[in-house]
């Protein structure tokens, strides 16, 4: 009788936990999924509209005749790559010709945002292809033209005011030869950093960054799993003072992540640790540890001297701290690479 | 009658309460089930297939990170040597562009490897992607051109050995759980003319790797503080074959990045040589920074302005001692 009214006291409260656990799980997934390419021709030939590159297209000839030329009559026709057909023109002969079939080219074009006024750095298959200037709505865009068709990866990360840089936001995608492959709705995920690194309980600490402006900014806090949100200003500048009085000692992780609206949001950025209480087995920063010769970038050559330690001991190319260095290392490497 | 209106309320409450029940069960078993199971998959391309004697196929390695961002792999194979030869091995198609081990053939044994990584993350295919973008390699087979009997020997095997491992992008090193896929192809005897799919592949090959730099490196954490040479490229169709490396006027030599300079004072102009697996090849050349701009000789000048100003002491010191002579 105990048992079936504990049962039925319980048995709500059991459903409402693994309901909640169910929306939370998989809460986690939706980060930008608002990444999309577009393929688009670069020229439509034979779609009977005649672009500038072509010299016809079906049978919109432009204006020309046979005549137009260099012959005395005939019918002047557009061949199927939209250049001219001048097989059925009479007398006269040569002339005119020229031109051939426009020469295509194949293009990448990646847009997104990142921070008002910020450097864009843009990678081409992990080296650093371009740097472009974000606008003051944080907007960028890059173009990559007369590139080889074939699969590529590209890698975006931007700098804040601060110069915080954000984490690296990889695409690999197929590029079609003679088509403009765009990819839009990058949302570079917030900068993010604290005033203080160690705070006494109960002690305010200011979690800041920068992302786009206007814009609703969730900070989490780990350990805790406290959520909280503020707004960015006009230059994409975000603050929120965070008490750290529900918080138990020791060390704790935050991130953050920007909504543009309710369908767009930024995946999360880096993740940073401040410690409550007393500082506690500092763990260092990773990502200067694997800048192996210290030149503020992660790239090729941090690669080269990494290869000359693979599979041996050796405390500093050792990452993960397991003794060798070996595959988890160079994926810790190649997660904070900036080209 | 009311007793029966009330019979039939409990029996659908109870109805009700065993449906609730049921959902949630389901739930929580989802839950369960994937609760931090980072997964990802490798597999092949086909998983099955039927192929003359002395054809030559193509089997592509494919990764699916089920959802999960991943940026390493170490890939190793298995497959039945004495049916199957492997004629090459191209990743012009390969997601990984970073490679610490570029593929090794094994065909005594009968094995197949590589290390590659992912400059950043993968995170599989995006939306309104073209292509399925999730290649990691492609292994071109040439069937055994020995007589088939019609028994368990014409069937061929290749597959992933467990000491394969996907890495996820966490900045942790967190290794992924891991499920592999293989493939079984049965081989027929011969009828009529072979395929040869790798070979038009290769004929329609001309475009060159992609142009790329090189640079010169000295790091007390490489090569003992050496000058050593740093290179890398793609090729989008058929994959780099080799790199060349000429110093000065020497041969043209096979090696890899990063590759130790032999002459250590920069004297002469180096050229890298980058092969696809069609010929087609891409040089560049760099005439290291010593040469285009010698160092200002500081240590001559030093020497030079002491010397005089010893000759001019040993001058003024002489002048000195004639006059107090006379």
């Amino acid at each position: 009788m105990i048992k079936n009214s504990l049962f039925k006291k319980t048995f709500p409260l059991l459903l409402f936990i693994i309901f909640a656990l169910f929306i939370n799980k998989y809460n986690t997934f939706a980060a930008n999924t608002q990444l999309h390419i577009q393929i688009t021709p670069l020229v439509s030939c034979a779609n009977g509209i005649r672009e500038e590159s072509e010299q016809c297209d079906g049978t919109d000839l432009g204006g020309q005749t046979c005549v137009s030329r260099g012959f005395v009559g005939g019918a002047l026709s557009c061949n199927a790559d939209c250049t001219f057909n001048t097989s059925n023109c009479t007398g006269g002969g040569g002339g005119g010709g020229g031109g051939g079939a426009p020469a295509l080219e194949t293009k990448v074009v990646i847009k997104g945002k990142a921070y008002p006024g910020s450097k864009v750095n843009i990678l081409k298959d992990g080296k650093l292809d371009d740097i472009v200037k974000a606008d003051t709505k944080a907007d960028f865009k890059h173009e990559s033209s007369g590139i080889t068709p074939g699969i590529y990866t590209f890698g975006v990360w931007g700098e804040d005011k601060d110069n915080k840089r954000s984490i690296t936001f990889t695409l690999t995608f197929q590029v079609n030869p003679n088509m403009i492959t765009t990819v839009s709705g990058i949302f570079l995920p917030p900068t993010i950093s604290t005033d203080k690194i160690l705070v006494k309980k109960g002690e305010t600490i200011n979690i800041l960054g920068q992302t786009a402006p206007k814009v609703e900014v969730d900070v989490h806090v780990l350990s805790s799993e406290i959520i909280s949100t503020t707004m960015s200003d006009e230059i994409g500048a975000w603050l929120l003072p965070f008490n750290t009085e529900s918080l138990e000692d020791g060390a704790h992780t935050t991130k953050a992540r920007s909504k543009f609206n309710n369908q767009e949001q930024s995946g999360f950025g880096s993740l940073i640790t401040f410690y409550v209480g007393e500082m506690t087995a500092l763990s260092g920063d990773i990502r200067k540890q694997s800048d192996f010769n210290m030149d503020e970038r992660i790239n090729l050559t941090d690669f080269s001297i990494f290869l000359c330690w693979w599979k041996k001991s050796n405390q500093q190319f050792d990452l993960n701290k397991n003794g060798i260095v070996d595959l988890p290392d160079l994926s810790i490497l190649l997660s904070y690479w900036t080209g | 009658m009311k007793k029966k209106k009330i019979k039939i309320q409990k029996n659908l409450r109870e109805n009700l309460k065993l449906f609730l029940v049921i959902f949630f069960m389901f739930l929580f078993f989802v839950f369960i089930s994937t609760k931090d199971v980072f997964a990802a998959k490798l597999y092949l391309e086909p998983s099955e297939g039927e192929y003359q004697s002395g054809e030559t196929f193509l089997v592509e390695i494919k990764i699916d990170t089920e959802g999960e961002c991943i940026n390493a792999v170490e890939a190793n194979l298995n497959f039945s040597s004495n049916i199957l030869n492997v004629v090459d091995f191209s990743y012009g198609e390969s997601i990984l562009t970073l490679w610490v081990k570029t593929p090794i053939v094994d065909q005594g044994s009968g094995l197949v490897s590589f290390i590659g990584g992912i400059p950043g993350s993968y995170c599989g295919r995006i939306s309104g992607d073209p292509g399925e973008s999730n290649q990691l390699g492609k292994i071109i087979f040439r069937t055994s051109g020995l007589t088939i009997n019609e028994s368990e020997k014409n069937i061929a095997e290749v597959k992933f050995l467990d000491s394969s491992q996907v890495i996820l992008s966490d900045k942790l090193g967190t290794k992924a759980d891991l499920s592999t896929q293989g493939a079984t192809f049965k081989i027929l005897s011969k009828e009529g003319e072979t395929k040869d799919e790798w070979r038009e592949i290769l004929e329609a090959d001309n475009i060159s790797p992609e142009p790329f730099k090189i640079e010169i490196h000295k790091d007390p954490q490489a090569f003992e503080g050496r000058y050593f040479l740093i290179f890398s490229t793609t090729d989008k169709q058929t994959g780099i074959d080799y790199y060349e490396v000429k110093e000065g006027e020497g041969n043209w030599e096979k090696t890899v990045s990063p590759y130790l300079l032999k002459d250590q004072s920069l004297q002469n102009v180096i050229k890298v040589r980058a092969v696809d697996k069609a010929g087609n090849e891409q040089i560049f050349e760099i005439i290291p920074s010593i040469i285009a701009k010698k160092p200002f000789p500081y240590q001559i000048i030093v020497f030079i302005v002491i010397a005089l100003m010893v000759i001019l002491m040993i001058i003024r010191w002489a002048i000195k001692k004639l006059r107090n002579k006379k």
